[in-house]
Formats: C-alpha cells, sequence, structure tokens
C-alpha cells in the first residue's frame, strides 16, 4: 500500500500532447476513479503512472518515491488491462504465479499466495483450467488476480469491466469493491461510464480532451459540477440563465438566494438534474408547460416539458403522462446549481 | 427417456449430418486433383524404385534398388551433410529471425518500408540467389577482389574457400539469406498481433528484459517459429539446386545424389535416384512427427510452448 501523486504532468504522442498539466493525488488505501469520454487520455494517464510511457514533463510519486525514469519493472504499481491480456500458453495457476516467479520467490511461498488470491478472487479449483476454457468473467478475474497477488503499492486497471456483459459486470464491480476493501491497496480505476466511476471510488477525477475538468468525491461531481460540460457529461442536460442582483440570482425558472456568489449584475449559467424536478398535473403552483414526449426507461419516465422558450428533460417514477398534457414544473432551489463566473 | 428423445436420439445416430455430405461433394473434385496429381506421381515413384521400368527391362519388384543405396558407404557421409545443412541453415535463419522480428516491432512507424523490403528476397528463386553468391563468394568474386584491393589478401588464391567447400559455407548462406525474411514474417505477424500487449503486461508484472523474452515472447512465437522451421527444414533437406550449385563434389548431399542418378543417361540408375528421393521423403516425415511428439511430450511436463 502507499500513495500516489502525480504533478503537472504532460504527455505527448508523436510530439502532440494529449494530457496536459495533469495532477492528481491519491491517498493511501483510497479507491480513486479516473472519469472520461474514448480518447480523453486516461489510458494514457495509467500508462505513465505503470512506467509504459514517459511524460514529457512533470513528477509521479509513487508510495513517496519518485517514479520519473524508473522502468515499469522497477515500479511498484501492476496494471490490470482493458482486454484481460492473460499468457494464452499457461494455465490460470502459472498466469496468476508469473510475477511472483519472475520475482524469484521460493514455490512454496508462490503456492501459498495464489491459493490465497484465488479464494479471494473466487476462482478456487480453477488452478489447472487452461484460460481459454474459462468465461469472460473468471478470465478477468484471473487477469486481476495476476496483478493482487503481487500486493503492490499502487494497482491500476483500465477499464477491466467494459468487455463484460451487464450482470457480470455488476458482479465484478462488487467483487472489485470488497477486494479492495480488503485489500486496502491504494486503486486508480479508469472508466468512460459515470454511474460506475460513482459508484466504485471514494474520488473521481473527470478528464475531458486531455486536461482535468474536476476532482472531487462522487456527491460534489455529481451535485455540484464545476461547468457545464462536467454537467453534461453525468447526464445534466437543463440548463438556463439569470441574473445576480444582490446575492439572489433571477431566471426566469427560479429565483434563488446566491450570497456566495459576488459581481452583481452578472449573468450566470445554471442547471437542475433531471430528477431533481418535480412534476404534477394538478394544483396552480410552479412553471406552467406541456409535455412534449415521454419515454419510458423501466425504473423512470423520462419526459420532455415544453417551459416558456425552454424544454426541460425531467425523469420521474409515474408512466401516465403524454404528449400534449398540460403540467407544473417545481425546481426545488437547493437542487439549483449555479455556475460561477466564466462558465 | 420419452420415447420422442429415444427417437430423436436414434434418428440423430442413423442419418448422416447433411453439411458434411454437402461439403463432402465441393471437396470431391479438388481431392480428385491432387490426389492424381500427387498420388499418382508418388506411386509411379514408388513403382519405378521397387525397379518396375519396363523400358529398361526391368519388370521384377524388389528391395534392391533401396538396399542398394542403404548399405552405399557413402549414404551416411550424405545423410550426416545434408541433415548438417539443413539443420544448421534452419537453426541459423531461425536465431536471426528471432532477433530480425524483435527489432522490426520496435520500429513501428518505419516497419511498411522494412517490411516491403524484407519481402523482396522471398520473391527471388533459390537459384538465382544461387548464382549471385557465386559471384559474391568465388575466389574470383567480389568479396575476393575487393578484400585484394583493400591488401586483406595478397591473391585471390588466398582467399578462404566459401563456395563448393567441406563446411558448405556458400550452400549454409544461401539458404539463411532465403529463409530469414520467411521465418521473419510469419512469427512478425504473430509478435505484432499479441506479443507486444503481453510484453506490456510482462513489464508490469516485474519481468526483466530477459524474463519477458524467455518467459512471453518465445512462447507466444512458439508456434509459428516452429512452423516455419519445420517448413524450411524439409525444403533444404529436400531441395537440390542450392548444394548443386555451390556444394563441393563429394560427398554429395542426398537430394544432389538423388537427382544426379534420376538425370544420368544410365537409365538403371533411375530407380536409385527415386529409391533415394523417397528416403528423403521418409527422413522428412520423420523429422514432423518427431519435432511434433516432441513438443507434446514437453507440453505434458509442463514446459509452456
Amino acid at each position: 500500500m502507499g500513495d500516489l501523486k502525480l504533478q503537472n504532468i504532460t504527455i505527448d504522442y508523436d510530439h502532440t500532447p494529449v494530457v496536459h498539466d495533469f495532477s492528481l493525488t491519491v491517498e493511501n488505501g483510497q479507491m480513486a476513479s479516473l472519469l472520461g469520454p474514448s480518447g480523453a487520455g486516461k489510458t494514457t494517464v495509467l500508462k505513465a503512472v505503470a512506467g509504459l510511457l514517459q511524460p514529457r514533463s512533470g513528477e509521479i510519486f509513487i508510495d513517496g518515491r519518485l517514479a520519473n525514469g524508473l522502468p515499469p519493472e522497477k515500479r511498484n504499481a501492476v496494471m490490470v488491462f482493458q482486454k484481460n491480456l492473460l499468457f494464452p500458453f499457461m494455465n490460470v495457476e502459472q498466469n496468476i504465479g508469473f510475477g511472483l516467479r519472475m520475482q524469484g520467490r521460493s514455490n512454496a511461498e508462490v503456492h501459498r499466495r495464489i491459493e490465497k488470491i484465488l479464494e479471494l478472487t473466487e476462482l478456487t479449483g480453477l488452478n489447472r483450467r487452461k484460460v481459454h476454457e474459462l468465461s469472460g468473467g473468471q478470465q478477468q478475474r484471473v487477469s486481476l488476480a495476476r496483478a493482487l497477488v503481487l500486493q503492490p503499492a499502487i494497482l491500476l486497471l483500465d477499464e477491466p469491466l467494459s468487455s463484460l456483459d451487464a450482470t457480470l459486470r455488476q458482479q465484478m464491480r462488487e467483487l472489485i469493491q470488497d477486494i479492495q476493501a480488503q485489500t486496502r491497496i491504494t486503486t486508480l480505476f479508469v472508466t468512460h461510464d459515470q454511474a460506475e466511476a460513482l459508484m466504485m471510488s471514494q474520488r473521481v477525477c473527470l478528464l475531458l480532451n486531455g486536461r482535468i475538468r474536476q476532482v472531487g468525491n462522487p456527491q460534489e461531481l455529481f451535485y455540484r459540477p464545476a461547468d457545464p460540460e462536467v454537467a453534461r457529461f453525468f447526464g445534466g442536460c437543463n440548463f438556463f440563465e439569470g441574473q445576480l442582483k444582490n446575492g439572489v440570482y433571477y431566471s426566469p425558472f427560479a429565483t434563488v438566494a446566491a450570497p456566495e456568489l459576488a459581481d452583481n449584475g452578472q449573468r450566470l449559467n445554471a442547471t437542475i438534474r433531471p430528477e431533481d424536478i418535480l412534476i404534477s398535473v394538478k394544483g396552480t403552483q410552479g412553471l406552467p408547460g406541456r409535455v412534449q414526449k415521454a419515454s419510458f426507461e423501466g425504473g423512470t419516465t423520462r419526459i420532455w416539458v415544453q417551459c416558456q422558450n425552454r424544454v426541460f428533460v425531467v425523469l420521474a417514477p409515474r408512466t401516465d403522462l403524454c404528449a400534449g398534457q398540460n403540467v407544473r414544473l417545481h425546481l426545488p432551489k437547493d437542487k439549483i446549481r449555479i455556475f460561477p463566473p466564466g462558465n | 427417456m420419452t420415447t420422442d428423445t429415444a427417437n430423436a436420439r436414434g434418428n440423430a445416430r442413423t442419418r448422416p449430418n447433411p453439411g458434411l455430405l454437402v461439403i463432402g461433394r465441393l471437396v470431391v473434385p479438388a481431392l480428385a486433383v491432387v490426389t492424381l496429381l500427387f498420388g499418382g506421381g508418388l506411386v509411379l515413384g514408388l513403382v519405378q524404385s521397387l525397379g518396375y521400368l519396363p523400358a529398361t527391362g526391368m519388370q521384377m519388384f524388389t528391395l534392391r534398388h533401396f538396399a542398394g543405396v542403404l548399405s552405399d558407404p557413402d549414404f551416411f557421409y550424405s545423410l550426416g551433410l545434408t541433415f548438417y545443412i539443413a539443420a544448421t541453415s534452419t537453426a541459423t535463419a531461425a536465431l536471426i529471425s528471432v532477433a530480425m522480428a524483435l527489432v522490426l516491432t520496435s520500429l513501428a512507424r518505419r516497419q511498411r518500408v522494412v517490411h516491403f523490403i524484407f519481402q523482396i528476397p522471398l520473391t527471388v528463386p533459390h537459384l538465382v540467389i544461387a548464382v549471385a553468391l557465386v559471384f559474391m563468394m568465388a575466389p574470383t568474386g567480389l568479396l575476393s577482389r575487393a578484400a585484394l584491393k583493400l591488401g586483406m589478401i595478397n591473391s585471390s588464391a588466398s582467399f578462404p574457400l566459401l563456395i563448393n567447400d567441406s563446411w558448405a559455407i556458400g550452400t549454409l548462406t544461401a539458404y539463411v539469406w532465403k529463409e530469414v525474411p520467411f521465418i521473419t514474417l510469419m512469427i512478425l505477424s504473430v509478435l505484432r498481433r499479441t506479443g507486444m500487449e503481453l510484453l506490456e503486461v510482462g513489464k508490469t508484472l516485474k519481468a526483466s528484459r530477459r524474463q519477458r523474452f524467455f518467459h512471453i515472447t518465445l512462447p507466444t512465437i512458439f508456434p509459428s517459429l516452429a512452423a516455419a522451421c519445420l517448413i524450411v527444414f524439409a525444403y533444404t533437406f529436400g531441395a537440390f539446386e542450392v548444394p548443386f550449385l555451390l556444394g563441393q563434389t563429394y560427398p554429395m548431399t542426398l537430394p544432389v545424389w538423388a537427382y544426379k542418378s534420376y538425370s544420368d543417361v544410365d537409365l538403371m540408375a533411375r530407380p536409385e535416384g527415386i529409391a533415394i528421393g523417397l528416403i528423403i521423403a521418409a527422413v522428412i516425415i520423420a523429422a514432423v512427427v518427431a519435432a511434433q511428439l516432441l513438443t507434446k511430450a514437453a507440453r505434458h511436463r509442463g514446459l509452456v510452448l
């Protein structure tokens, strides 16, 4: 176990910077997610930590030691790749014990640690199985076990669940969480799935176009996005504009006290999450609107409501609304996020 | 078991798979041509090697031509020389190819050009390479003249014998030159497909450069390397043109002996030539089977291949 510190990392591919001035600290025993769309530079950061890529500038500290220039085999970090990348010419046991054997550990120790990790990853009894005889989930668990058995200071997970189906994915998420809770290995988890990042980690770092946009705990990123782009990445779709006057934010849709914001008279953007908007068909309170369309999504229904010159998207449990119906929207003040000036 | 299930199983057992029938019917024409051309030639050769050659008056089946070849005191010299050339050229080409493939995978960006340059020798016939080597390596060849010009030797007579020599250096050079691109391209595709990713895994799993080579690269390329080496070995063991041009006159390799006997003006020598050809084929088949058995045994003993 140890902590991971990245300071002002810039990484180039073919002389083109793909990650700019990236800084992140993952505390000892913490599980952090590096979240972003495809091509944002997430894997590049992970490879730089693993030592598979050298940053152009910046410093990487693993467990307090400067790791720049150290080859991957000398770093106390192990990476689990998006594809399971098991050695096809080895069985499960040989795959898991690979790293230990490369370190010259005794057979007894290798055997003992393999047995322990097989139990932890729920692979007991599959020691002699050829890797092509395993299911996708089992293969990914072997890949995870192969990394965990080395007891690294830092575990780097590069979208290890992306090739699994929904059910297996959920099972693996729980397994990874359980293992991390048991082993307390500092983990940096790369994913493009917001729900996965929010669910799995204590700290989330959102990377867009090679730059950090926001770092914080899952609730912060979800409920207090730093800017509209972050809000959009987390499914935010209701944006409106208002004006700040004497510590109060005025917009056609809501009036909210905002004493923390200065700059009187400035026009600011605000957002509210679709699930935070309340919708009703009765009463005279709230903003009048008309349902444009409704789409049933299982647990909730997504409803598009025309309200003045804007369309609000509402996620509600009710399924009885249809296009053309008159409704009332209520935007709770405490759920409205006003973006600071410049956003 | 219900009656329906039993009937279904009974029908499945008695009814032939329609898919296999269709495939069988489609394959028959190609199979017939192959059987006729290759099988026919093989049978004809076998018949002649057994002494049935009516044009020469030999009409009795006999094993005396095989016995004659096998009891010839030169046979084992020739067999040894042929094996030496095939094994040495294959092993040398394999070693160079592995090194080349590793270098080429690290030259990712310039790979297309290098790939193209590498493919050139593949298109050049063995005979052309043999002739080129004569011009280069003979005592009066380019290398000798260059050495003379540079003052490295006093006369072309003092240039070491590299053609028609007892160590078969010319023959080996020709084979290595020709086979390195073939083996390299065979293993390069495997290395590029999965090998590089597995090497990255190896790095993060704390394997050193040497360990990565022996524990990841070699097992990854082994099936392709083994297949390519078997092809090269089989070819070099059975080919006559390169040792015929670049090899010494005595002892001859088995294919040169077979060719000379077969093309001898004396038709009576032809069965002997064919017998040698069949012995060569038998040795190659035995080598392939032995290689398969060895690999299987090694895997059974837990060796990672």
